[in-house]
């Protein structure tokens, strides 16, 4: 099929001009001045700059509380996507049951991905906070936020509740896509349930796996910055200090401009880096239709 | 401190130049001092060629910057020489009467909102020339990034309000004008007598006062009057001393509050603390000398006694931890889950409100001390601050809004309406004359605990660039004590990591 080409040389960049414009305005400028400022030790005030090459990179890796910070990043990472897609997945599932009511099930359970982080944030609160958490109150254990390993395990729970509606959503359009007649014959074969899941509906979810799977990794890497805020503040004693809260300290509390620059350049690289990987690795073994 | 800093082991310099700055180090603790170019000549000899290198660029570097800095200061004097010609000029200039709108960004959410308008639009009224135009712009720390953003894109307010912590930050900005300077020069003394010593002295650096102090607070002990009857405690005699504290806290224990003591996890209870042993936070005049300061003095004695208690209390299942933030250590007191609790002075109204709903009564006291100590309280809150920018008119106008601000009258609307005391003691006299301590004998406590505090360098409170860091850093070993790690190990971190960051701070506001 020929493709239809515009003949005037200058309608098409007119018409993509706006885009552009929004573009390098929102994102390309700020982030290219990020990536230049990375280079700087800049003045908390008047922002005067002073060039100090690799400085801030090299103060930022050999501090033993960053390079804690990037190790419970990944695991957090790790946990949230994990935990987050084979939860969404199991739900989506009963989801395209036909039941009745169904249509309201489904409105409760996207409900969640409405609510921005800091509201999550609060209700986890209310749950688990030490002084009148109503978790704490029924089981007597209130130590849930103020001690580090507890408090690491709810906040993913918090990122991974948030973050449910959107990857449900996804993956019930996905189960719209597994060919009826395909899991009917495969029963007729004598595949049992779990067999016809993981042969048939698993392999029509695997494109949109693929794509919650980079989705969640991004989520977790730079979204989960307002339910910290409100439930720990990267305590108790820096146990849930994720990268993107560390940089949100040293940004607009600490003033250090230079390094909350050279700490958004790592985070992009390192997000750009495993979404790389996990095209190069996992894509592979994705079947799209 | 330079030469410290560059020889720090992390940053990969020879081994040879870090053990030399520890001997140096160990020399300056027995007694022995000598000045950075000493120093670095006795080592030019003693080592090799390498590390001589690296000694001879300081050297030149600190000369250059020597230089750099005379230089500054001659063209600094230059301009001010003149201007002492030119003042009488300006005075004449600014017309006091003519129409002029300025702008007041200020921190306080809620129903303070519409207390400060009033405020505002009182002195609109006595001064009907000029226009103020008032916004909440967030949080302390929102307001201060959106001033410094509001400074660079040249539309900054003329007065602002910022938190007591960002104090050394700001007078070193470069984008301020110092109240007392303004004061000089629209000829409008302001009368720091009337201030109660810790709240002007707290604005106070090197002789200057630099903003204008308005909502001030302390903490303060609040305690459950009915709860103490029934633990058989004196409910009209606060514990004082750490020790009250803890017996107070046993015998609540015994009558059945699982948890009796809690306050949120701040770091400003640990800094007041320290400032009630009259013992210095960091050095070279607890931030308000000459220099810079460059090393955190935490980990102490006095440090390690106020948290040797704290977490000791912890430990014993005496004291709640409630995390960090406002509301948690509130909500378990008005709830009854503890008797005693540690808070802002500003909490009165809202404490004493929730007690009287279940049907207690609630008690103040001053914040422990340690036996013997002989310190007081440092305040904390904020105050207002004038920006470099804008016409002759509109600073004229600055001043006399923020000078208006803190005068008695709005003062005491702004007690009654928020629980922050009254910056001036002729505020206070006006209060008892009106009765109002004999309704609310709770206010009183924070006035007297104010009264009480002598004037030293250590109760004025600290000033360091980089407090809001430092106060996170020790939140942080707090924590760490909690969960295990000696109290002494956890402040002597904390201070090396507060110390490398001031070393940080103080090259860069140079730059």
């Amino acid at each position: 099929m020929k493709q239809s080409t515009f003949k005037a040389d200058v309608l098409p960049y007119v018409l993509l001009l706006p885009t552009f414009i929004i573009l390098i305005v929102f994102l390309f400028y700020p982030a290219i001045e990020t990536f230049r400022l990375s280079l700087f030790t800049v003045h908390p005030f008047t922002g005067a700059e002073r060039f100090a090459g690799l400085y801030n990179f090299k103060n930022i890796f050999t501090n033993s509380e960053y390079l804690h910070s990037f190790g419970i990043s990944f695991l957090f990472t790790l946990a949230v996507v994990l935990l987050g897609l084979a939860f969404s997945m199991m739900i989506a599932l009963l989801l395209n049951e036909r039941i009745k009511g169904m249509k309201y099930y489904r409105s409760f359970l996207i409900w969640p991905y409405a609510l921005s982080p800091a509201i999550a944030g609060a209700l986890f609160n209310f749950l688990f906070n030490p002084a009148n958490g109503i978790i704490g109150y029924f089981t007597g254990h209130r130590t849930w936020l103020t001690e580090g390993s507890t408090a690491f395990l709810i906040i993913i729970l918090a990122a991974v509740w948030k973050n449910l509606g959107y990857n449900i959503v996804f993956y019930l359009t996905a189960l719209r896509n597994v060919p009826r007649d395909a899991l009917e014959a495969a029963s007729i074969d004598g595949a049992g349930p779990v067999r016809r899941f993981f042969s048939i509906t698993f392999a029509f979810l695997s494109p949109t796996t693929f794509f919650l799977l980079v989705m969640n990794t991004t989520y977790a890497y730079f979204s989960s910055f307002g339910l910290i805020d409100v439930l720990t503040e990267g305590g108790p004693a820096r146990s849930t200090n994720i990268l993107i809260y560390q940089l949100y300290r040293d940004f607009f509390v600490n003033s250090k401009t230079g390094y909350a620059a050279a700490e958004s350049l790592v985070l992009f690289l390192l997000v750009v880096g495993i979404t790389v990987l996990q095209f190069q690795t996992t894509e592979k073994k994705v079947h799209y239709q | 401190m330079e030469i410290l800093k560059q020889t720090d082991p992390t940053q990969k310099r020879s081994k040879k130049v870090f053990e030399y700055t520890n001997k140096i180090k160990l020399d300056q603790k027995a007694g022995l001092l000598y000045n950075d170019d000493q120093q670095l000549t006795q080592y030019y000899y003693s080592n090799s060629n390498k590390d001589v290198v690296f000694c001879k660029k300081i050297v030149k570097e600190k000369k250059m910057k020597r230089i750099v800095i005379l230089l500054l200061a001659v063209t600094m004097l230059v301009p001010a020489l003149f201007a002492a010609g030119k003042e009488e000029e300006k005075a004449v200039k600014v017309d006091a009467d003519a129409p002029v709108t300025i702008e007041f960004w200020h921190a306080m959410s809620g129903t303070r909102i519409e207390l400060i308008q009033g405020i505002v639009d009182e002195f609109m009224k006595k001064n009907p020339n000029i226009t103020v135009k008032v916004q909440y712009t967030g949080s302390y720390n929102d307001t201060l990034n959106k001033v410094k953003s509001a400074v660079k894109a040249g539309n900054a307010p003329q007065v602002f309000q910022s938190y007591d912590v960002g104090t050394l930050g700001l007078i070193y900005s470069g984008i301020i004008t110092p109240v007392d300077d303004a004061a000089k020069e629209f000829n409008l003394p302001i009368k720091w007598d009337d201030f109660f010593t810790p709240v002007q002295s707290y604005y106070k650096y090197q002789g200057k006062h630099y903003s204008m102090p308005f909502n001030s607070s302390t903490p303060l002990i609040y305690y459950n009057k009915t709860l103490f009857k029934k633990a058989g405690l004196d409910p009209e005699n606060p514990p004082k001393t750490y020790a009250d504290i803890r017996k107070a806290a046993v015998a609540l224990k015994k009558a059945g509050i699982k948890t009796p003591v809690t306050w949120n996890l701040h770091s400003w209870y640990f800094e007041q603390m320290i400032c009630l042993q009259d013992a210095p936070f960091v050095n070279n005049d607890n931030g308000r000398g000459k220099e810079l300061p460059t090393k955190a003095l935490i980990n102490g004695e006095a440090g390690k006694k106020v948290l040797d208690w704290w977490v000791g209390m912890e430990k014993d299942g005496l004291f709640l931890d409630v995390g960090p933030g406002w509301s948690n250590h509130r909500a378990a007191f008005v709830s009854g889950e503890v008797a005693m609790v540690m808070s802002s002075s500003s909490d009165v109204n809202l404490l004493t409100k929730g007690l009287k709903e279940k049907g207690w009564e609630m008690g103040t006291g001053y914040i422990p001390r340690p036996e013997g100590a002989k310190g007081g309280v440092a305040i904390g809150g904020g105050s207002l601050w004038m920006t470099n920018t804008g016409t002759p008119e509109q600073q004229l106008a600055a001043i006399k809004l923020i000078e208006y601000i803190s005068s008695d009258e709005p003062q005491i609307k702004w007690h009654k309406g928020t629980g922050y005391f009254p910056v001036r003691k002729t505020a206070m006299d006006k209060l008892k004359t009106a009765g109002w301590f004999e309704e609310n004998p709770n206010y009183l406590t924070a006035f007297n605990q104010l009264l009480d505090s002598p004037e030293s360098l250590n109760t004025a409170g600290a000033l360091l660039g980089v407090f809001p860091e430092a106060r996170s850093i020790i939140q942080s070993a707090i924590q760490e004590c909690y969960a295990g790690k000696s109290v002494q190990q956890a402040l002597d971190e904390s201070a090396a990591k507060i110390d490398a960051a001031m070393a940080e701070w103080n090259t860069v506001i140079k730059q």
